[in-house]
């Protein structure tokens, strides 16, 4: 896949990958933050759920 | 032809010049991000050390995931909260640069500053939540523990920053507000955020008897507690350092764009550390206090690192050490378990940093038009401080607790949470252990 935005490195700035396609770009942030924050939610789940087993051990 | 030659030369030696202080400026940066790691580590030892056998690696847990929840997150928004905040709470154009879109947000051969001052930055947020970290020990469930902690890292103590560290920030035009080693930026914030959270989180499971007498629930081990204060103070250095501004071919600059050197920093620092340690030590003879009491020495004279008489940075860093202990026992005597004395030693030193500066180091010159250090300043930077840590840590706790998903229940909390939730065991071999019962194979 080529994902450069350059051809050449004279003049280049913005040189990471998918700089030139911002819709690819937004796709990839938004999965980043999808994953963040879906890693949270899904801790919280598995904590009330581990500590009412826990609970219903009594 | 001659002439011409030599002003080639000149071009090409200046050209190369400037690149060398840029490329030295991106090296300073980058070493202070590696040392402040250390704080980590420290971190890490310290609140593993202060928690109980059943507990210790469940501290450990969180510790690591508040750094590493920190990192993204202040890619996706503290950074541009930084930029865009200066004047007050309605996001300005400069904010576009620390959007996660930008340009200058990823590999640029156009800029090579924007990604060592963010690498610097998510470092100084990663140690607020670190050190609200160490409070909440023992019965914060982990979930409710990270959503804290991006709030204090990536939100309340980057806003903070924003109007009270950006060289165009609302507190430092309109108050002079002089804070540029982060006694009220990073130490009041997040003390008061751990203070916050604390009122509605509760106290450890035999904490205090029915009569309200506190029990001590003592470290399982204060030797692991020391090693990990004195990495802090390691770290501290990297910290210090960064919070100040390397100018290619120039003299160094505190936050505020005033000159200043490091060489200030590191009289300084050095003197207050010993100052807090000598202090602790006199009061408490407690070696856990002693090393507390080098880091409140350093809050403590923190916000004028850069103007201190050495000596009197000696004397702020004693007080740092004497006040400590008794502050955290004035909390516990108010029913407030911080396991640590996050709130004393951060809160509490960190209030006196300010204020220590408007009484000791008011009429400094400020740049461009903005007022003098006084303390009319510090005591209006200190209550802004002061809310942007309290504020969003008791509102965002009450806000768990009431669904019910921020204490870990108390049953698990009588187990230890190892047993509860890590799926290996800190010291297998230990008497009582799973592991010490098996008999090995011949």
């Amino acid at each position: 896949m080529n994902t450069s935005p350059i051809t050449t490195w004279d003049g280049a700035a913005a040189y990471f990958t998918f700089a030139d396609k911002p819709i690819v770009m937004y796709l990839i942030l938004a999965a980043a933050i999808v994953i963040t924050f879906g890693t949270i939610i899904m801790a919280a789940i598995h904590e009330v759920e581990a500590f009412k087993k826990l609970e219903d051990k009594k | 032809m001659g002439v011409l030659l030599m002003e080639g030369q000149i071009a090409e030696l200046t050209k190369s010049s400037g690149m060398l202080g840029t490329v030295d400026m991106e090296i300073f940066y980058w070493w202070c991000t590696a040392i402040m790691i250390c704080i980590h580590a420290g971190f890490l030892a310290y609140e593993m050390g202060a928690s109980r056998a059943k507990n210790v690696l469940a501290s450990g847990v969180k510790n690591i995931l508040a750094f590493a929840f920190i990192v993204p997150t202040f890619f996706f928004f503290g950074w541009w909260i930084y930029l865009a905040f200066p004047s007050g709470i309605i996001p300005g154009e400069s904010g576009a640069a620390g959007l996660p879109w930008a340009a200058e947000m990823g590999p640029n051969l156009s800029d090579n500053a924007s990604g060592v001052f963010w690498a610097a930055f998510v470092l100084f947020a990663a140690t607020t939540a670190s050190i609200f970290s160490g409070a909440v020990i023992e019965r914060i469930r982990v979930s409710a523990f990270v959503v804290l902690a991006i709030v204090l890292g990536s939100v309340a103590w980057i806003l903070a920053a924003s109007w009270g560290w950006h060289p165009d920030g609302w507190l430092v035009k309109d108050w002079g507000y002089h804070d540029v080693g982060c006694a009220g930026l990073i130490h009041v914030v997040a003390g008061f955020f751990a203070l916050g959270v604390l009122l509605n989180l509760g106290p450890r499971i035999g904490k205090y008897n029915a009569d309200g007498t506190a029990n001590d629930l003592l470290p399982h081990n204060v030797p692991m507690v020391l090693i990990g204060l004195m990495l802090i103070i390691v770290g501290f250095f990297g910290f210090l350092g960064a919070c100040l501004i390397f100018n290619p071919g120039a003299q160094w600059t505190n936050i505020y764009g005033q000159p200043a050197t490091l060489s200030s920093y590191a009289f300084n620092t050095l003197m207050c550390f010993s100052g807090g340690i000598i202090g602790a030590w006199a009061m408490t003879r407690d070696p856990f206090w002693m090393m507390s009491g080098a880091l409140a020495g350093i809050f403590v004279a923190a916000a004028g690192l850069d103007v201190w008489y050495p000596p009197l940075a000696f004397l702020l860093g004693i007080v740092g050490g004497v006040i400590i202990k008794p502050g955290n026992d004035f909390l516990s005597r108010m029913g407030i378990d911080d396991s640590v004395g996050a709130v004393s030693v951060h809160g509490f030193s960190g209030v006196l940093g300010v204020l220590a500066v408007g009484v000791l180091a008011a009429g400094y010159p400020n740049v461009g038009d903005a007022p003098p250090t006084s303390f009319v300043g510090q005591f209006v930077g200190l209550i802004v401080m002061l809310c942007c840590g309290f504020i969003p840590g008791y509102l965002v706790s009450l806000a768990l607790k009431s669904f019910g998903v921020l204490r870990v229940p108390d049953k698990a909390q009588e187990i230890g949470l190892d047993l509860a939730e890590v799926p290996c065991q800190a010291y297998p071999e230990a008497v009582g252990s799973k592991s010490a019962t098996l008999i090995p194979a011949e």
